[in-house]
């Protein structure tokens, strides 16, 4: 080990197929489509650059906009619903104390299935006619839904099955943070005389702020990327009303043949993810000195 | 409280992954049937030798062939692929094809741009004629000139209408056969509640008045995809602006802002106003419209004359099988031209990939020889109710017995000529603009007047950057 670190030229040896490799799949990828970001390009014939067009009328796309609209809309849904949820059943959870090991698996398993399944899942829950939740609602004569079909209500729908599917994976997360908690802190707490949710929230909860903030940037990450879950339920139908950014971006590129927009709108995507997520380190994870990202 | 809910949110998602489990067999299904090839390449190797005992051990090799046969509705057609598979393999030494089915939309949307994009289509592929497929790809030089082999099989003539598939005079796809649009009936429940098949406008709005006070839905309509909806607006814009109007657009002689044109815009809107089409369209897909159809939820459906297969299977239309009818779009009060004329085309066929070595320049050769003939199209026409794109003699049209495919032919007999989809005439900017346009339609999120305004700014910078 000691004469490797000596001798470059072994050193090279191992690390430059790597780095071949990296370079061949990620670093190349990048760069050429920053440049075709900067073409009009149709995929067949020879792109032509257009400087900035592309994102000019990026920000002059009403439809793209909406798609931004649309994202925050998931961002603010994941920190202000699906957060709090997380905690409450991680919390819940924690304080069961037979068959844990099956609760933890059920909340679990949502997010090892693929998004395809759970988008037909879903689309056959949501069914207007013959769907359970709309069978359920009848019995309290509530006329049926069209749940995917409405634009009242399909961003909804796909912000629950996105929250049903992401949500477990999450609790596991915070119920580890929540079981590393010494016991004794607890037990002094019951001593005390404070009730379960006194417990809670001034002591479960402040300890794992800091597991909660990762929880909440990776959900900010994962709303400003969500596009599976779109795709599979509605392809950003019905007009619109839950087209995402990303989903925008494979519908011009892809099927509008739209290649040099398309791309020009995934560097807007990758720019936008990294400014958030940094803004987000910056004011609220960097505070908690202990998480290291 | 936390136990109830407990209880509750375990019930829950236990439901939810025994749905789970059913839900994925059924997704999985049609993935399943698609790598359908190896069966008549089975039988090949076996048979050559036998056959051709002259040639010398040839090197194997497989052309890729995509096709958009899948599922039961298409089983027919499929049967007549495989069988000019068959043939064509063992009529070329060493040949297998490698058939791969995709899904229409996902083949013409999606996966095809994008590998014509790349470079790397199949060899053979499902293509649809006009500006936004087949003439695009062809100037940007992807697709076999077939000119030269039309003229060595000597069938370039044959052809009905190649005119959606021909750039500066040279053929690059071939139409595997035509199609008309028109209305299908239900005829027991037209008997039922005494309505004759409409032959005016009014009449047939009566019919839709008729059958939506007894309960029933008078259109079954799935419009998530929106070229569904586009195929009764496109008709209805023939009829309110004339069967000139469609060619119009692109030499700029007809408007889509035109008063002519947003009546038919505002004629959709208002029979989705009145609840005329399924609740729910913008969720439903293609499929489901049939589905409507044949359980008797809708009394009438606005579709292709490909559909007309279907409605002679007991598995596909059950009760319905042999009581459809078939009506053309009755003409419009104050319509514009000629109200006889029919939606009709020929836009669907193969393409061929430009990039062919020479054993499977003669594949391919074989492949057009074994398909396009007058016995394929007759049996296109009989078994599948496609209509031909070939010329078929009298006597071999005169062989139809099925009802509905007689009607068709009759009417477009008797039409006054033909108008095509306006999506294999404007440019494909525009085409897409339609399918958004039509959707915020339905939704009511914008109205006739703004569709036409949205579709001709469109419209103009297309124009506009054409010349």
């Amino acid at each position: 080990m000691k004469d490797t670190m000596r001798h470059p030229g072994v050193y090279a040896l191992f690390v430059v197929p790597t780095l071949f490799l990296y370079v061949l799949f990620f670093v190349y990828p990048m760069i050429t489509s920053l440049v075709y970001g900067f073409t009009d390009w149709n995929g067949l014939n020879d792109p032509r650059y257009i400087g900035f067009g592309n994102f000019a009328e990026a920000f002059g796309d009403d439809d793209f906009i909406n798609a931004i609209y649309n994202n925050i809309v998931f961002i603010l849904f994941a920190a202000f619903v699906q957060v709090p949820l997380i905690v409450f059943f991680a919390i819940l959870i924690s304080g069961v104390k037979r068959f844990q090991g099956f609760y933890k698996t059920t909340v679990f398993v949502p997010s090892i299935l693929s998004t395809s399944v759970i988008g037909i899942l879903w689309g056959f829950i949501y069914q207007p006619e013959v769907g359970p939740l709309n069978r359920a609602l009848g019995w309290f004569g509530i006329e049926p839904i069209y749940w995917l079909a409405d634009m009242k209500w399909a961003m909804f729908a796909v912000l629950a099955t996105n929250a049903w599917q992401w949500m477990g994976f999450f609790i596991v997360l915070v119920l580890a943070a929540i079981l590393a908690i010494p016991k004794e802190l607890n037990e002094a707490a019951d001593i005390d005389g404070a009730s379960g949710w006194h417990k809670a929230i001034h002591i479960t909860v402040p300890l794992i702020n800091p597991i909660v903030s990762v929880v909440i940037m990776l959900s900010i990450a994962g709303a400003m990327k969500v596009v599976d879950i779109v795709l599979v339920m509605t392809n950003g139908g019905p007009v619109g009303s839950t087209e995402v950014m990303a989903s925008y971006m494979v519908t011009k590129a892809i099927n509008y043949g739209e290649y040099g927009y398309g791309t020009a709108l995934s560097i807007v995507i990758f720019v936008f993810a990294l400014l958030l997520t940094a803004i987000y380190q910056l004011l609220v994870v960097r505070r908690q000195e202990r998480v290291e990202l | 409280m936390t136990k109830q809910l407990k209880s509750v949110s375990i019930l829950v998602l236990g439901i939810a992954l025994a749905l789970a489990g059913c839900a994925g067999g059924n997704g999985a299904e049609p993935a399943g049937e698609t790598p359908a090839a190896p069966e008549p390449a089975a039988e090949q190797p076996a048979e050559k030798p036998a056959e051709e005992p002259k040639e010398e051990t040839v090197e194997p090799f497989t052309v890729s062939l995509r096709h958009i046969q899948i599922g039961e509705a298409q089983k027919f057609r499929k049967a007549i692929l495989d069988d000019v598979v068959a043939a064509t393999e063992a009529e070329i030494p060493g040949l297998t094809f490698e058939l791969d089915g995709v899904e229409d939309q996902v083949n013409r949307f999606t996966k095809l741009p994008a590998e014509m994009a790349a470079g790397n289509p199949p060899k053979i592929f499902d293509l649809f004629g006009g500006t936004g497929d087949a003439l695009k790809y062809a100037a940007a030089g992807r697709l076999l000139d077939l000119t030269p082999i039309l003229a060595e099989l000597g069938i370039g003539d044959k052809f009905l209408n190649l005119s959606q598939f021909t750039l500066d005079g040279k053929v690059y796809g071939l139409p595997i056969g035509g199609n008309t649009e028109g209305f299908y009936y239900n005829q027991a429940m037209f008997e039922q509640y005494g309505i004759a098949p409409p032959k005016t406008w009014e009449e047939l709005e009566a019919a839709a008045e008729t059958l939506k006070s007894n309960g029933v839905t008078p259109f079954a309509m799935g419009s998530k995809g929106a070229w569904v909806p586009l195929m009764m607006v496109n008709t209805m814009i023939g009829r309110y602006a004339g069967p000139e109007s469609i060619n119009g657009f692109l030499s700029g002689s007809a408007k889509w802002n035109s008063p002519e044109v947003v009546a038919a815009f505002a004629k959709y809107k208002e029979w989705v106003d009145k609840g005329y089409f399924t609740k729910g369209e913008l969720g439903l897909e293609y499929a489901d419209m049939l589905n409507q159809f044949v359980t008797g939820k809708a009394g009438m459906m606005f579709d292709g004359s490909w559909r007309s297969s279907v409605f002679k299977d007991p598995e596909q239309a059950f009760d319905l099988t042999g009581k459809v009818g078939y009506f053309n779009m009755p003409a419009v009060p104050n319509g514009v031209g000629d109200q006889s004329f029919v939606n009709g085309n020929y836009g669907n066929g193969y393409g061929f990939s430009a990039n062919l070595n020479e054993n499977e320049l003669k594949a391919v050769k074989a492949f057009i020889k074994n398909l396009y003939n007058d016995e394929m199209q007759l049996r296109g026409l009989l078994e599948d109710g496609v209509l031909p794109s070939m010329k078929l003699s009298d006597d071999a049209l005169s062989k139809v017995e099925d009802p509905i495919v007689k009607e068709v032919m009759n009417l477009m007999k008797t039409a006054g000529g033909a108008f095509s989809h306006f999506d294999s005439v404007v440019q494909s900017d525009v085409y897409k603009e339609s399918e958004a346009q039509i959707q915020k339609l339905i939704a009511g999120q914008a109205s006739p007047e703004q569709v036409g305004e949205a579709m001709q700014k469109v419209q103009d910078t297309a124009n506009a950057s054409q010349q």
